[in-house]
């Protein structure tokens, strides 16, 4: 499938009146056709879009994972929705990094004795808030 | 360290007895949500066809995840899942996917994409893949159908019509087609510098307007990564086609440095 949107100089979300202007400036008489065909009419275009955005998810998927030159994309809509390879890079070594820094945040907690440490302080808090109030109240 | 959450499917992970499953799950159920709406039958589908799993949790989460269709969570199933299956251990899985994706015709147009996805994913070749698409379905994989064409329209709202009709619509739909093909072939054949300067980039995934170090960076990047000489372990087919798109990597590169 081709990206219309793309072809035509707009992004997907561009109103009725943008894409008969981008239509109007189109210089190639098939695309012309395709998307007065396809974009003007709202259930078409509902469809098309439906497709353009699954599509466009699984362009993305497919640069962060390295497979825009896998066989099945680079023979069919590669040209048109392949996106750059973006910084994100992989979901699990970013998912491996936060557990284990969870994991040594958790650690150290625990070497400090850490609810113990909690308990004390707010009962240290609670003293001197109590001292605070008698010495108001003394006064 | 990282401030950001954890997502609803990576805890469901963690809690999973076994993390391919749990990811199987998801793509899944991804595939059934390209399918149509979500209904019971689906759902008892999904449950019976996935009854041999060992996850060990409920299938409520993983239908509420797809149902958003979270690309973050579907990447990361993505991820666990070919770390644990490849090549011909992924069958069993990419049966499933075809089993789910065809009720009684073939698979919706996002669902054939999905499907190829997958095979790519997984390291299943086009031939394997149509392979086991026939021998599950008893039906050929079609290509898929191409919304932003005047000719899929036509025939779409012609199919609804008299047969008669129909008959004519397509002669004619033949004709336009064969039209359009060869205009697209001349269009094809001699693409316009800007044309071709933006498909180079595409190949080596950059947008236009970036510099020459950054050709250079992305170019060593991919050569790297698809170098022939990475897969002389996998076999002939998978070299050459390694080889293949090492040769339009390269021949992109060279058209960029020679164009800026």
């Amino acid at each position: 499938m081709r990206n219309l949107y793309q072809r035509l100089g707009l992004t997907p979300d561009a109103s009725d009146l943008e894409i008969s202007e981008a239509i109007e400036r189109c210089d190639h008489n098939a695309l012309k056709t395709d998307a007065r065909t396809v974009l003007n009419v709202a259930s078409r275009r509902e469809a098309y879009d439906a497709l353009h955005a699954t599509l466009s998810d699984i362009g993305r998927l497919r640069a962060r994972l390295g497979l825009t030159h896998a066989p099945y994309w680079r023979d069919g809509p590669a040209d048109d929705f392949s996106l750059p390879a973006d910084t994100r890079g992989s979901r699990h070594d970013e998912w491996m990094q936060r557990l284990s820094a969870t994991a040594r945040w958790h650690n150290r907690w625990q070497r400090l004795r850490g609810p113990w440490l909690a308990t004390g302080l707010w009962l240290l808090g609670v003293a001197a808030g109590a001292l605070l109030c008698w010495s108001l109240g003394a006064d | 360290m990282t401030t950001a959450r954890f997502s609803s499917f990576e805890l469901l992970l963690l809690q999973s007895r076994h993390q391919a499953d749990t990811a199987a799950l998801l793509l899944l159920a991804w595939v059934l949500v390209n399918h149509g709406p979500l209904d019971e039958s689906q759902r008892a589908r999904l449950t019976d066809l996935t009854g041999s799993f060992r996850h060990g949790h409920d299938l409520e989460p993983i239908l509420r995840i797809a149902t958003t269709q979270d690309l973050n969570a579907i990447q990361l199933a993505a991820e666990v899942l070919q770390k644990e299956v490849h090549g011909l251990l992924a069958h069993p899985f990419l049966q499933m996917a075809i089993a789910l994706s065809v009720d009684k015709d073939q698979p919706s147009t996002a669902n054939q994409h999905v499907l190829r996805f997958l095979a790519d994913l997984l390291g299943v070749s086009p031939l394997e893949f149509t392979r086991l698409f026939e021998r599950q379905t008893g039906k050929a994989l079609g290509q898929p159908p191409d919304p932003s064409r005047t000719a899929y329209w036509q025939a779409k709202e012609h199919h609804r019509g008299q047969r008669e009709k129909q008959e004519h619509s397509r002669r004619e739909e033949h004709h336009r087609e064969r039209r359009q093909r060869r205009e697209q072939g001349t269009r094809q054949g001699s693409p316009t510098g800007h044309e071709r300067t933006r498909r180079a980039l595409a190949v080596l995934g950059l947008e236009p307007g970036v510099s020459r170090a950054e050709i250079r960076m992305a170019y060593r990047r991919l050569a790297q990564a698809h170098h022939p000489d990475r897969f002389f372990h996998a076999g002939d087919a998978v070299v050459a086609s390694a080889s293949q798109r090492f040769q339009r990597i390269r021949r992109a590169y060279d058209f960029l440095m020679k164009v800026s």
